[in-house]
């Protein structure tokens, strides 16, 4: 496989990957939650290549994953206290972490190979470099099949708790009289999308993942009326977002991730744009409409 | 049949260290209306949400037809207040009403023909068959409460809790929502509605609640629901009772 391919390959796949649990993440309201998680892995990569000394490691990105989940529940925890209100626990949570993070980088622990500006927005071009080979011939960049793995986990997981996640996401008071176990589901589910934005960190870095699970699911909710269509939709716009922003950032010889995360941002301003003239539109041909006899 | 549908023990309550609820006994016999009534404030939601273990009560607990929740949860339905979700949730209402059925569904399964078609039935009942393919977004108060009470009855429970059922909503609406708490009755199933509209307390429900913080009155409507009562749960003093009961 050639090394152009290959790398598109791993956008498209960093995109759909994140982008999948970004459905059921911006259904709840919990996107900048996203971002706390993707600051608190920094100091769970760190140790965990002290550990495994490869970036790749799935030992590495599981270690890093609980690190993120620590932001989830120890936010979690401190808003249940009644101490702390709104989203301020995350506020007080990652920042240490992530702060943690940056005094191990910049100590050289464990002689890591992160400089500041990968971990803000990753590189998809290193992180596509170290090619796995099959009988000696190259499938691809090797990241591309962690990629697989995450996005396919992140597949099974939905497909399995479809109607479960649905139901606690539009209405967790309701889900929980039902008897499903809603804490357990979120714990399981936060989890996963701190795995993938850990898994993610390298190609996207803590600042542009959060675009890669926001922006598609945020973009598909503004022109989807069934939860099932808005999946499909995130799943297309990903996609499309990550061959046009690759493309982009070929042509401008800049960063790739950033190229994605922009032309994401590009689409969900056209979409928001598109609505709402569509909805003043539809509110003047109603208004022009005679009030009904009752 | 046991004749208790539901019963609290000393149920009390508090958010932080602020009390809400304090030594709550209540007893539901079955096959009644019963309104849970009293002033802003007075705990009535917080009291339904601590009986169905939504929130963890300081001391105390419910028991549902003689057993602990977990025993008999199919049989409890819950309807919280449509203002507590977000109506921008991409869904048809036959979705949402689908939902109703969910408790009986296992891993990898989805909820298919049979799950739909209760669900189906349960519109009819409420009024709203030609909303199904609606999306929610769409919907108007009282057609949202509409929505969240076919949901309750997809699900088929014994036993109905409803927070403000009657809040927010057009006549038409209202009619609905009652005339299927009423026909709920003579199935001989039973319903709890946290309520405050006092001047319809009588004609909705044939037991009542009143409560401030405390149980101040239990009853049938014509034993508990008096002024002598209301004036107590609604702290009013006594010579000021002019227009307030008519």
């Amino acid at each position: 496989m050639s090394f152009l391919v290959g790398t598109v390959l791993l956008a498209v796949v960093t995109a759909v990957a994140c982008a999948l649990p970004g459905v059921f993440v911006v259904l709840r309201r919990g996107s900048m939650l996203v971002d706390a998680i993707s600051h608190a892995v920094l100091p769970g990569i760190v140790v965990g290549y002290f550990f495994t000394h490869d970036l790749d490691s799935p030992l590495l990105i599981l270690g890093a994953a609980l690190a993120g989940l620590v932001v989830v529940l120890g936010s979690e925890y401190l808003g249940r206290s009644g101490l702390v209100t709104g989203d301020a626990p995350q506020g007080l949570v990652f920042p240490a972490l992530f702060s943690v993070g940056v005094i191990l980088v910049t100590l050289n622990f464990a002689n890591v190979h992160l400089d500041t500006h990968a971990v803000l927005v990753g590189d998809l071009n290193l992180a596509a470099f170290d090619q796995a080979t099959l009988a000696g011939i190259s499938i691809g960049p090797s990241y591309l099949y962690v990629m697989l793995g995450v996005l396919l986990l992140n597949l099974t997981f939905i497909a399995a708790c479809y109607p479960r996640l649905t139901v606690t996401s539009f209405d967790p008071l309701f889900a929980r009289s039902l008897g499903i176990g809603v804490r357990r589901l979120d714990t399981v589910f936060m989890f996963l999308v701190s795995l993938t934005v850990t898994a993610a960190f390298h190609a996207a870095g803590a600042i542009l993942v959060v675009a890669l699970v926001v922006v598609p699911a945020a973009t598909a909710h503004l022109l989807a009326s069934r939860l099932l269509v808005m999946l499909a939709l995130t799943v297309g716009i990903a996609a499309g977002g990550a061959l046009a922003g690759f493309w982009l950032a070929y042509a401008l010889d800049a960063a790739t991730s950033a190229g994605m995360a922009v032309f994401c941002g590009l689409c969900f301003t056209l979409t928001l744009l598109g609505t709402r003239l569509d909805r003043r539109h539809r509110r003047r041909a109603a208004r022009r409409q005679p009030l009904p006899v009752s | 049949m046991c004749p208790v549908a539901c019963r609290t023990r000393d149920l009390s309550f508090a958010y932080g260290v602020d009390p809400v609820l304090r030594g709550v006994d209540l007893v539901v016999p079955t096959g009644v209306v019963m309104g849970i009534v009293g002033p802003n404030g007075a705990g009535k939601s917080t009291l339904i949400k601590a009986m169905l273990g939504l929130l963890r009560p300081l001391n105390g607990g419910a028991e549902f037809f003689g057993q602990p929740l977990a025993a008999v949860r199919q049989k409890v339905g819950y309807m919280p207040q449509s203002t507590t979700v977000d109506w921008d949730f991409p869904a048809r209402v036959l979705d949402v009403v689908t939902m109703g059925t969910y408790s009986g569904l296992g891993w990898l399964r989805r909820p298919g023909r049979p799950e739909r078609d209760r669900a189906l039935v349960a519109l009819e009942q409420t009024g709203i068959p030609e909303l199904a393919g609606q999306q929610i977004g769409e919907l108007s108060g009282g057609q949202r409460q509409r929505v969240f009470l076919a949901r309750a009855l997809a699900q088929a429970p014994e036993l109905y809790f409803m927070d403000e059922p009657f809040q927010g909503i057009d006549a038409r609406s209202q009619q609905a929502i009652l005339g299927v708490l009423h026909r709920l009755r003579e199935q001989g199933r039973t319903v709890v509605i946290v309520h405050h509209d006092l001047a319809t307390v009588a004609d909705y429900c044939d037991h009542v609640t009143l409560l401030n913080r405390r149980v101040i009155a239990a009853g049938s409507v014509a034993e508990a629901f008096t002024r002598a009562n209301i004036r107590e749960a609604y702290e009013v003093p006594d010579a000021d009772d002019s227009g307030f009961l008519r």
